[in-house]
């Protein structure tokens, strides 16, 4: 009976798979932004936030871009490769590119040392005032050097030397610097041009450098252009005196308001790639305004708000109700960030705090402890364990010679075989009762008070935030026990960073990465001891400033595992294996906590899996090669699509 | 005259001089963690952060900074540029670009406001007590009880589901695309005319001249239009070209509401992403509008009501 039921339901299914499939394709898409998510620049150099990149991967074409499963694949460069293991990296580039205006007109062809133009005005402090510059300064030969050079150019002191306290900028220098073009780039910088191809010397034999080819510090800008409108035109380019070399061109702008993009003539891509007649982003106020334009059908898709996915998934009779479909997760990869040097309001240290967090049998309890169902109900409502997230790098970001995911690596290395994801699996309450009283045992005698006391901060004025956190009191009361934590919502009024994290008020932070590139170094450098560069260690846990030796004693050991993973350049899968190890230990240790993906529900007639997808970098809202249906997907439709991709 | 006109340009300048001042000092006791983004304080080190502070003048004192907006600005006229909104684009052109949409929509809609607000307040007076002034009363109530939010999702949903008109204001159909937030933007102020028209009538007429003007003989359509009118429409006229230069600011929530590219969230936008430089520019038009609509509304009425001097020893306002 079982067999014939789930037999009919795929008929059904692919019968309504087979009815979309004769429907008619968007061919002009309307598709929305909130407002605060307007572009700021259209300089794809010196742009670090998604919302201008999310617009710039489709007017300017990098080396390699991702497809729809996430993988490399060539874009202006038609093939790569590394002749000496991963130290040397040739890009060989595709002929026939043109650079056009917004207008379509051919202004010059893309050549190979458009790549070494674009390199150069990223390092070049007085051009790009240091944006994009730490990834190119830490993988190429010479990228630091020749930044450096610039900088100290640029306040008119010698080369090599420290800069003097309150040091002012010499309007001379930065002009010199500023006037620099290539000669001198290609002198300090290891990166050559030989023909259509473009050679990189990276430091060390780096294996996922072609992941980088995709972010924007590898992107070109064309010598002409540059010669056209000078170093202060460039900085100030518009989408109107932009020279365009990607799939679309803006064919109009009204900043927030809409921008419409329209297919680039003579594309050199345009058989390799489906793109629309037209893509109209609309600005819209918020989440409530988009759904009442979708409802007209003045856009093609829309994520919904909780509110708005209760109303309709809790009504069946809801016109929506069988359109209800999930998102593909974003890149970010969530996780609960212990402060281990947290002070009072007062400028004193949180002892009861600081002691409590710094024992492991604390943390594991927690870890072991709670059941964030009813926390990622506040991401997917009606979801929740899709958005499951047990490990600390991405999804998808990095895949072993097997196709196995980095992040099944170290679920395995951490012994998760759960089968699927279809309850809270992690929570363990036998484990977690027994650490709970080691912990009350240990730290009472170190005179640790219970209950400890853990301050969470919201933006005064979010009642999303505040719901939230509603929720993770609760979870705490029940799953830890008032009698042990006691979960308090604290607020502060517009900044997070100068309000609460400086001061280091907070005993838990929650925040989500994304990579820029295809290597869970990327995730695990954030986290290691004694490195001035790894953000999350110097900006959230603060675990240098912490005092407990068995707690540093961890950090220093998770530390050594992610740089001896670090170093295995030859074998990709012996290094994947030594970062999994590295990062099961951080998770094993609790010293940070993996807490979900951002996976939503939207109504939609464009086909997610379609899509560009990519677990880091920029090209992921790349219109090309979307398949589109004139009606809404239905719910059944789209679990059709996530079948056939998940193959 | 021309000496008062010379006295209030002068108070005028100096007013402004101290609110673009203020505000200036004000943004700058602001941590300059706000220069970044969230983003950005997670990717840049402090060395880096320190550098783009420096070249963009914020580490300088407070005084030195100060010192160089006013000599930019005078010697050549330069905002500068912005920071954030629109990187690296000359603020000037920033504001400029949304200038013209405002205006366009706020006057249509005040023009609208007028014609329809004010004999809908005359005819209130008129008709004091009566069907006609309730109704006006209920909707002058309703207008001002409800959040206006509220009303203008009511307009959207009329205007876009039933008569088809679009949601969103766009550029490439400003005329039909207009007409919602027209019609939002006027609904607020035909209210505030019908009531403001309404109650200066009504004041004029209990005053003791009408009485007498009535017990002469003369008919109440010349009482109404000779005297009651001319005298209640006295406020209302001082603050007209307020009103007028003023529809350059926009309204904050109709254009968010409707992505009206006004200058209306252009101040909140650039507060909340420390955008300083546009900050300033606006700051410094609002005042000059603001100030320029006041002095334009005490010439107007000397010229609508001669008894109204604005120099000399009686009358002087």
């Amino acid at each position: 009976m079982k067999k014939l039921l789930s037999l009919l339901l795929s008929v059904m299914m692919l019968l309504s798979v087979a009815s979309v499939a004769g429907a008619a394709e968007i061919t002009d898409l309307n598709t929305y932004e909130i407002s605060s998510a307007e572009v700021e620049t259209w300089n794809v150099h010196y742009s670090q936030a998604a919302r201008d990149l999310n617009v710039l991967c489709n007017l300017v074409d990098g080396l390699l871009t991702n497809d729809n499963k996430g993988a490399l694949v060539p874009n202006a460069a038609k093939e790569y490769s590394s002749p000496d293991g991963g130290t040397t990296w040739v890009f060989t580039l595709n002929e026939g590119m043109k650079w056009v205006d917004y207008q379509g007109n051919e202004k010059a062809d893309v050549v190979a040392e458009d790549w070494l133009w674009g390199l150069e005005w990223v390092l070049n402090f007085a051009k790009n005032d240091s944006y994009n510059v730490s990834m190119p300064a830490e993988m190429i030969v010479g990228a630091q050097e020749y930044y450096d050079y610039t900088k100290a150019l640029a306040y008119g002191i010698e080369p090599g030397t420290e800069l003097p306290e309150g040091a002012a900028l010499s309007e001379e220098g930065v002009a010199a610097a500023k006037a620099l073009g290539l000669e001198k780039f290609l002198e300090m910088v290891e990166i050559k041009v030989e023909g259509n191809q473009i050679i990189y010397t990276c430091l060390a034999p780096l294996p996922y450098f072609p992941s980088v080819a995709t972010y924007n510090c590898l992107y070109p800008v064309s010598g002409k252009f540059l010669e056209e409108v000078g170093v202060d035109g460039y900085r100030a380019v518009t989408w109107d005196t932009l020279w365009y070399s990607g799939p679309y061109v803006i064919s109009q702008y009204v900043h927030q308001n809409e921008k419409v993009f329209s297919p680039t003539p003579n594309y050199w891509n345009a058989d390799g790639v489906k793109r629309f007649n037209s893509v109209t982003v609309k600005m819209v106020e918020d989440a409530n305004k988009a759904f009442s334009l979708f409802e007209t059908g003045e856009l093609d898709h829309v994520t919904l708000a909780q509110s708005q996915l209760d109303t309709i998934y809790k009504n069946p009779s809801d016109p929506w109700h069988e359109y209800l479909s999930e998102s593909r997760p974003t890149k970010y990869s969530y996780q609960f960030h212990w402060v281990y040097d947290v002070k009072n309001e007062d400028g004193s240290p949180d002892d009861n705090w600081n002691k409590a967090i710094a024992n492991l049998a604390f943390r594991q309890s927690i870890l072991y402890g709670l059941d964030l169902t009813t926390y990622l109900a506040r991401t997917n409502a009606i979801n929740p364990y899709s958005c499951l997230n047990y490990a600390y790098t991405g999804n998808g970001v990095s895949v072993n010679s097997q196709g196995v995911d980095y992040t099944q690596l170290v679920r395995n290395e951490l012994g998760y075989d759960y089968d699927g994801f279809e309850s809270y699996n992690r929570r363990n309450p036998e484990k977690a009762a027994e650490l709970k009283k080691q912990a009350m045992e240990e730290l009472t005698a170190l005179g640790v008070t219970f209950p400890v006391e853990l301050k969470y901060y919201i933006k005064g004025d979010n009642q999303v935030a505040k719901d939230t956190a509603d929720v993770l009191t609760q979870m705490f009361a029940d799953y830890m026990g008032e009698d042990y934590i006691k979960f308090t919502t604290k607020t502060y009024v517009s900044n997070l960073t100068t309000e609460v994290r400086k001061p280091q008020l907070a005993c838990l932070l929650i925040s989500g990465w994304g990579a820029d590139f295809a290597d869970p170094i990327n995730f695990l450098g954030q986290e290691t001891y004694g490195d001035p560069q790894a953000y999350y260690a110097n900006h959230h846990s603060m675990i240098n400033k912490a005092t407990d030796e068995k707690l540093i004693a961890d950090y220093k050991e998770f530390t050594r595992l992610v740089e001896e993973a670090k170093v295995i350049y030859d074998d990709i899968d012996a290094r994947y294996a030594a970062f999994a190890k590295a990062e099961a230990f951080m998770i094993e240790h609790a010293l940070v906590m993996p807490v979900f993906y951002n996976i939503v529900w939207q109504l939609t007639s464009i086909n997610p899996y379609s899509q560009v997808y990519s677990s880091y970098g920029m090209q992921g809202y790349r219109y090309v090669n979307w398949e589109t249906n004139s009606d809404v997907y239905k719910t059944v439709e789209v679990e059709a699509f996530a079948n056939e991709y998940n193959k | 005259m021309l000496r008062y006109i010379l006295k209030r340009l002068i108070q005028s300048m100096i007013t402004i001089f101290l609110v673009v001042t203020l505000v200036f000092l004000l943004l700058r006791l602001m941590p300059t963690d706000y220069f970044f983004t969230e983003d950005e304080l997670m990717k840049l080190t402090d060395a880096q952060m320190e550098d783009r502070l420096r070249a963009a003048g914020l580490l300088d004192p407070v005084h030195v900074q100060l010192g160089r907006f006013y000599k930019k600005l005078f010697t050549e006229f330069d905002l500068g540029t912005s920071r954030r909104l629109q990187v690296n684009q000359p603020v000037s052109k920033v504001i400029g670009s949304k200038f013209g949409i405002s205006m366009r929509l706020g006057l249509i809609s005040l023009g609208i406001s007028l014609l329809v607000g004010v004999p809908i307040g005359i005819l209130q007076a008129r008709y004091k007590g009566g069907v006609f002034d309730n109704i006006g009363i209920a909707y002058t109530v309703f207008v001002n009880a409800v959040p206006h939010l509220v009303f203008y999702s009511l307009v959207l949903t009329l205007g876009a589901r039933w008569l088809g008109l679009p949601s969103l204001y766009t550029m490439r159909n400003p005329g039909p695309s207009s007409i919602l937030p027209i019609t939002c933007l006027s609904l607020v102020s035909i209210s505030s005319y019908m009531l403001w028209m309404r109650r200066y009538m009504v004041d004029e007429l209990n005053k003791d001249y009408i009485r007498l003007a009535k017990l002469k003989g003369l008919s109440t359509t010349k009482v109404m239009f000779r005297h009651v009118m001319r005298n209640a429409f006295l406020p209302l006229a001082q603050y007209l070209p307020y009103n007028i230069l003023l529809t350059v600011g926009g309204s904050l929530l109709v254009e968010r509401f409707f992505s009206v590219p006004g200058l209306g969230p252009l101040l909140t936008d650039a507060i909340s992403r420390y955008d300083t430089n546009v900050v300033q520019a606006i700051v410094m038009l609002y005042a000059s509008l603001g100030i320029a609509g006041l002095f334009l509304g005490d010439l107007l009425i000397t010229v609508i009501d001669p008894r109204i001097r604005l120099t000399g020893k009686e009358g002087v306002r």
